[in-house]
């Protein structure tokens, strides 16, 4: 006769979920585990803090439920010696466009009325009569298009010469249709008010489907204004300004200019081997990550105050001194993030409320400690369950052995974790060493890239991007998918998804805010997936990596809630590919996904099954 | 937006023949109910009939659309009158609206209770909404997908206008006619200075 | 907008007078002329039937003019289930004037003018009921009302649908006195989570108080069967064949669908009311209350305990036309009068005037009825998602000044602000327990804290919606029920809650909540017309304000100590 059999409950405390899984471990023989049941809940409180307790029993008790034992009592809860880790995001937009004396009006109008190009001196409506030269209208808030038809039909009777006008409404197409002379309008101006009267402007409105050649030409503008060099030279940033626009107003005033000038937005301090290098956030992120590149390992980040992103990397150090209990001052910044991104802005000193797409810089930082409370944790739950307790295994490392239980995989192996706000990495090589590393940047990173490339502003909508796949509604019987794919339905799709562009959810057909197309959406999605996902993957790996190399990865198995993705797996591999690593979906003890190493690989290495990590 | 009116002008609804099914892929359809225009000439707030078409009918102008105006006899149901009109527009879509102003986006192969777009609250519709609704109609009608009409909402709505919307209903209802099919007709608009 | 712009004629020189009256806010209530021919007319139409009755071999075979032939399906439903054959042609034979002087004569017992009333048509009761003037209606009220104690209901929402705005609020609603909590969506898919959060900060509150939820017919059942709600309100009916037509229903089947409700021992009521009909253009050429007492002979003959009546969200209609607001006293009164439960209105937005607002309530508030108020808002207006009730939480101070100077009890009284902070900040960390423990997207202690101390959902930190939406859905997959969160709240340490929530359960056992006009007090005794029957025969008899009841009416938010005038009583 052997030991007894026992009851023994992995708990896994990651950053969002804890996992647990029940099994029956035999005393007497190794491979006499039989895992019943496993449980998934969201993690209470930040991971490794005593905040976690009541987020472990439920997940032991949901793991009894499930099979079948809710009141039984565990002979043995392992927990796994989780550290915590606190990671922050923030964003610095780092270029604007200012506009000075309403020089130009370069937005895009949904209809601009008319086609070509007309030049004159500026003529408030109210004022419409009399001019000897030729005059550009401008039409103030409030007057209706049949009124000011009216108007400039009879002024162009009495021989005035109207060549062009500027609307505050959305009417041009309405005013040039009940006009007697075509000219080019542009409308929806809404600060037409400021438009400088009395002052020659010139106002072109290209075909449907074209853009503007003249004004957004230096040559093109020197020659509407007459303009010797000096002044070409000078006016050129307008044209560069007014490029890939179907309509423009240029207003020559004495001073007028277009300036595209950096944001300065504080430097970082970057410290590591022994030095610390200091590198301006408004130099993007290519200039960040290579700073930080040049003083790995990184010990530590600081960002100036008062700015978005020292604002952060204070908030995060605090998070962790509350969490802890550390000194701010002990408290390092491991690793971070930069990624460039652009930012739809509305440009200073628009008449129209343009908006140009501004560079902007995200950033994502991460820190971790040592110091662990898992032990509270675990003398909590003990006297709750009313059952022994151990800590045993670092992270990354039992998940390694939780992973090597999917079929297919051998030693040498590496594991991806890509997470919500870090994505970590680790290696089990052939001598049974483990390394891990965590690196700054995953889900929420994307998300917030989603959000503000898109202009959503709206969290939960660029959330909804993320986590699924994009269709237009053609009609309300059938979408076409992002790959191309027609689906039919037989009842008609709900009137609010229709004709717009929605992601495909299991509640349901979700429509996107945004009035760009399909294709536009996913760029900027997939877009932002690679920069972080891939980018940081490939980072993580290098790290681990024997050599740094990852030709000598061996396989690499992903695991955690994003390799549930629906594109992200696949775009890792694909990245990984040309380092000949095979790189597939984590499927532990071949039924369980990607979920659940950790807490099973607990159990295997209590009973036995596996080597304890770590031995010699 | 257009929305100030300086000058006043009068609707009078032009008979072309009965109403029939288009063929132009971006039309809309206006359909109008029983009393619109005649023997209303406003809604609940007195915005005036003539005005409400023709901001409908710019709104659709200024997006490139076109547009052809039916009056229906048969009921003074708004998700009908509008889905009758959804049915005749070689769009399939169409703006039905009752005479006190309350105003619905319909599509064809909507079920008649559904919509795109319903602007139940009649005292809140201005020029400017009008001219909205009509805009977003032509770009239905060409693919595009609008934003949505920003709707409205006033809870003290209810103490001013309920129960003069129960009498112009009511109104609305006699002006029923079982016995007149639907007809096309162009809407002609007099400034009257 | 329009909407809130006094008119005026601009053109014509108006009198400073003029001009200040004009300004009033009655003068953004809108009033029109009555158009009897359509039914756009209170109570007094020629258009109405005469009263009559015939019965052949033990059935009803003329009712109100018109015989079986020519008989609508609420006709064949009233003469068949709701009317007493056997007493029917000697009740109808009673004047008129006779029947209505009893109902405002005290010595007349209840019983009495109750029982005739089983044998009176819809015109006739219309007949009597228009004899009567504001006064006598409310004399009639005090009454004929089933339970003795008056009570009042709540609504209590959010405008962002927030599940621990609606528990905080219902929290501070019951220890403020509300007998029921109700409560709907913006959203509908919020609709379990926000219905927990009723429930469990109505326990919080005190215990006794039963809760609802507002929503299309077949997810309030389900509700209700499962116990996250404990009673119905919002079962529409209508007064003519073609409006219920038109909600492709007929009073078989609303009386179907209550006796769903029974069945698992669930309190419910239907609701209707004045105005509806000529409304939705269906009047059939009757006036209002004509159609109303249809609706009320209607409830009466598919058995349920109770209406909800008093024109509801129809209110405009008759607030707009003459003597309108006396024929919503006259509904209630008639509904209390067929010895229903009669939930009393004054729960919708009336109008801008804060006079007439108080001069509607009235007639309902000073002889008392079953609930005063069918939704007195327990949020701000703006949160109200039932679009706003005659009274809301400014006007909390208001009400208890009214109820102790006239020494009317109108269900509420005045809370010391310590009582009232505790019992939000417990209903908010209650349902954070909840959640937690039903892994619903986690509620904050910053969010608890921003419950405590709340006016309005501006208040509040904004929720994730997705993940909540996702979290009710999941509430409804599981299968949750009222007794799981009875267990949850056990086990998290909220016994007193679990144990408030478990007696509301326990009583769908025992069908306590089946009689009619059934409340519970703070120790969960049942108060229904056959315990607590309303006995008023006159002055001194009746339910009187008195003893500690009055002694708590008496308390306001500043009121000057007799003993130190230099200090208030607390």
């Amino acid at each position: 006769m052997g030991e007894p059999v026992r009851v023994v409950v992995g708990v896994d405390v990651g950053n969002s979920t804890t996992e647990a899984c029940l099994a029956e471990v035999a005393g007497d023989r190794a491979d006499r585990v039989d895992r019943l049941a496993s449980s998934l809940t969201p993690t209470t409180g930040v991971k490794g803090t005593p905040a976690n307790t009541a987020g472990a029993v439920t997940a032991v008790r949901r793991a009894l439920e499930a099979a079948g034992r809710p009141s039984a009592v565990p002979d043995t809860v392992l927990l796994n010696e989780a550290t915590p880790v606190i990671s922050g995001l923030a964003m610095e937009t780092i270029s604007e466009t200012i506009i000075t004396e309403s020089t130009m009006i370069g937005h895009n109008p949904d209809t601009p009325g008319g086609e070509g190009i007309g030049v004159g001196t500026t003529v408030a409506l109210a004022e419409l009569g009399g001019q000897d030269g030729p005059v550009v209208v401008v039409v103030g808030a409030g007057a209706d298009f049949d009124d000011v038809a009216e108007r400039v039909n009879r002024a162009v009777a009495d021989g005035v010469d109207v060549t062009a006008a500027v609307l505050h409404g959305d009417d041009a197409v309405l005013v040039v249709n009940r006009l007697t002379r075509r000219i080019p309008v542009v409308d929806e101006v809404s600060a037409v008010d400021r438009v400088p009267l009395g002052m020659l402007a010139a106002v072109e409105v290209a075909a449907p489907g074209r853009t503007i050649r003249t004004l957004s030409d230096s040559y093109g503008l020197a020659s509407t204004f007459d303009l010797d060099s000096d002044q070409t030279r000078q006016v050129s940033p307008v044209a560069r300004a007014l490029a890939g626009n179907r309509s423009a107003v240029v207003v020559r005033t004495p001073a007028g200019d277009v300036t595209d000038r950096r944001i300065p937005v504080g430097t970082l301090t970057v410290t590591g081997s022994g030095r610390s290098l200091d590198v301006g956030v408004d130099e993007g992120a290519e200039a960040i990550m290579e700073a930080i590149r040049r003083v790995a390992p990184l010990t530590d980040v600081h960002g100036e105050a008062g700015t978005h992103v020292g604002g952060m990397l204070a908030a995060v150090r605090d998070t962790m001194t509350d969490v802890t209990g550390q000194p701010s001052s002990e408290i390092a910044i491991r690793d971070v993030l930069a990624v460039d991104t652009l930012v739809p802005t509305t440009v200073q000193g628009g008449l129209a409320g343009e908006v140009a797409r501004e560079n902007a810089v995200a950033l994502a930082a991460m820190v971790r400690t040592s110091r662990s409370r898992m032990q509270a944790v675990a003398d909590e739950i003990a006297a709750q369950l009313g059952c022994e307790v151990l800590i045993g295994g670092v992270e990354g490392e039992v998940a390694v052995r939780g992973a090597l239980t999917t079929p297919g995989t051998a030693v040498p192996i590496a594991i991806v974790d890509m997470g919500g706000g870090s994505t970590d990495a680790a290696l089990l090589d052939r001598d049974g060493r483990v390394s891990a590393v965590h690196v700054a940047g995953a889900g929420e990173l994307v998300t917030k890239l989603v959000d503000s490339e898109l202009g959503l502003e709206d969290r939960d909508a660029a959330e909804s991007v993320k986590r699924h796949p994009l269709a237009k509604v053609e009609s309300f019987f059938h979408v076409r998918h992002e790959d191309g794919t027609v689906q039919f339905f037989d009842a008609p799709l709900p009137p609010h998804v229709f004709a717009r562009v929605v992601t495909v959810t299991p509640e349901g057909l979700v429509p996107v805010p945004v009035r760009t197309t399909l294709e536009a959406v996913r760029t900027v999605r997939r877009e932002a997936k690679r920069r972080v996902f891939v980018v940081n993957t490939l980072r993580a790996l290098a790290q681990v990596a024997p050599q740094g190399s990852l030709r000598l990865l061996g396989s690499v198995v992903l695991l955690g809630g994003s390799a549930l993705d629906f594109e992200i797996p696949a775009m890792v591999a694909d990245a990984l590919a040309p380092h000949g690593v095979v790189c597939g979906i984590g499927n532990v003890h071949g039924t369980e996904g990607p979920r659940n190493a950790v807490a099973a690989g607990l159990v295997d290495v209590h009973a036995g099954l596996a080597e304890p990590v770590g031995a010699p | 937006m257009t929305a100030a009116v300086d000058s006043v002008r009068t609707l009078s609804l032009r008979e072309i023949g009965p109403a029939e099914r288009g063929t132009r892929p971006e039309e809309v359809v206006i359909a109008l109910s029983p009393a619109f225009g005649d023997p209303f000439t406003k809604t609940i707030v007195d915005v005036p009939h003539a005005e409400v078409i023709r901001q409908l009918l710019a709104g659709i102008e200024e997006q490139g659309g076109v547009a052809r105006t039916i009056k229906v006899y048969r009921t003074a149901d708004l998700a009908a009158i509008a889905h009758y009109g959804a049915k005749l527009s070689g769009s399939g879509i169409a703006v039905g609206i009752l005479a006190r102003g309350t105003t619905v986006l319909h599509q064809r192969d909507l079920a008649r209770l559904s919509n795109l777009e319903l602007f139940p609250q009649a005292p809140l519709l201005d020029a400017e909404v009008f001219r909205m609704i009509g805009s977003n109609a032509a770009q239905y009608a060409q693919g595009r997908s609008p934003r949505p009409v920003p709707t409205r909402n006033d809870q003290m709505a209810r103490p001013r206008w309920q129960a003069k919307a129960a009498l112009l209903h009511l109104k609305e209802f006699e002006c029923i006619d079982h016995a007149r099919a639907a007809v096309e007709v162009e809407p002609v608009i007099t400034r009257v200075d | 907008m329009t909407a809130v712009e006094p008119r005026s004629e601009a053109s014509v020189r108006a009198s400073k007078r003029t001009e200040v009256l004009e300004n009033r806010p009655v003068n953004l209530d809108g009033f029109v002329e009555e158009w009897p021919e359509k039914g756009l007319v209170a109570m007094e139409s020629d258009f109405d039937p005469q009263p009559s009755v015939r019965v052949e071999d033990g059935r009803i075979v003329e009712l109100d003019g018109r015989t079986r032939e020519q008989f609508d399906f609420m006709d064949t439903f009233i003469a068949d289930h709701a009317i007493d054959v056997d007493t029917t042609e000697a009740a109808m034979a009673t004047e008129s004037v006779e029947i209505a002087r009893m109902l405002v004569d005290p010595r007349t017992p209840r019983a009495e003018i109750v029982a005739l009333g089983r044998g009176l048509t819809p015109a006739k009761i219309l007949d009597v009921v228009k004899l009567m003037n504001v006064v006598e209606i409310m004399m009639g009220i005090q009454k004929t009302r089933s339970r003795r104690t008056p009570a009042n209901q709540a609504h209590s929402t959010s405008a962002k649908d927030n599940p621990i705005q609606v528990a905080a609020d219902a929290a501070e609603g019951a220890v403020r006195g509300f007998a029921e909590l109700e409560t709907t969506l913006g959203v509908v898919r919020y609709a379990p989570l926000v219905a927990i959060g009723l429930q469990v900060g109505g326990q919080v509150g005190r215990g006794g108080v039963l809760t609802q939820c507002a929503l299309e017919e077949a997810t309030e059942l389900d509700l209700g069967m499962r116990g996250i709600t404990a009673y119905a309100e919002t079962i529409s009916i209508y007064g003519t064949e073609s409006v219920f037509v038109d909600g492709d229903d007929t009073p078989w089947s609303k009386a179907f669908l209550a006796s769903a409700y029974a069945s698992r021992g669930i309190k419910m009521r239907f609701t209707s009311g004045t105005g509806s009909e000529v409304q939705m253009g269906n009047a059939e050429g009757r006036s209002m209350l004509y159609l109303e007492i249809r609706c009320i002979l209607m409830a009466k003959g598919a058995g349920v305990q109770g209406l909800q009546n008093g024109s509801i969200s129809c209110i405009g209609v008759p607030g707009a036309v003459p003597g309108g607001i006396r024929a919503v006293a006259a509904e209630n009164l008639v509904a209390s009068w067929m010895d229903l439960e009669c939930a009393s209105g004054n729960d919708q937005s009336f109008s801008h005037s804060a006079m007439r607002r108080t001069s509607r309530l009235l007639p309902q508030m000073l002889p008392g009825t079953d609930f005063v108020c069918s939704g007195y808002s327990a949020v701000p207006n703006k949160d109200n998602m039932f679009a706003g009730s005659n009274l809301d939480t400014e006007d909390y101070d208001d009400w208890n000044t009214i109820q102790r100077d006239m020494q009317v009890d109108g269900g509420l009284r005045h809370v010391r602000e310590d009582v009232i902070l505790q019992v939000r900040n417990k209903a908010a960390r209650a349902l954070q327990a909840v959640f937690a423990e039903l892994d619903l997207p986690a509620i904050t202690d910053e969010e608890v804290e921003a419950a405590t101390y709340a006016d309005s959902s501006d208040d509040y930190p904004d929720r994730d919606v997705l993940a909540d939406l996702e979290g009710a859905r999941s509430v409804m997959e599981r299968g949750v029920t009222g007794l799981d969160l009875v267990k949850v709240l056990e086990r998290t340490g909220f016994g007193d809650v679990a144990e408030n929530y478990l007696q509301v359960l326990r009583q769908r056992v025992s069908g306590d909540l089946l009689q009619t006009a059934a409340i519970f007090t703070g120790d969960f005794v049942p108060l229904a017309a056959i315990n607590d029957a309303n006995d008023y025969a006159g002055p001194g008899t009746g339910y009187r304000l008195s003893g500690e009841r009055w002694e708590e009416l008496k308390k306001l938010r500043h009121v000057t100590s007799a003993e130190n005038p230099e200090e208030e009583v607390v």
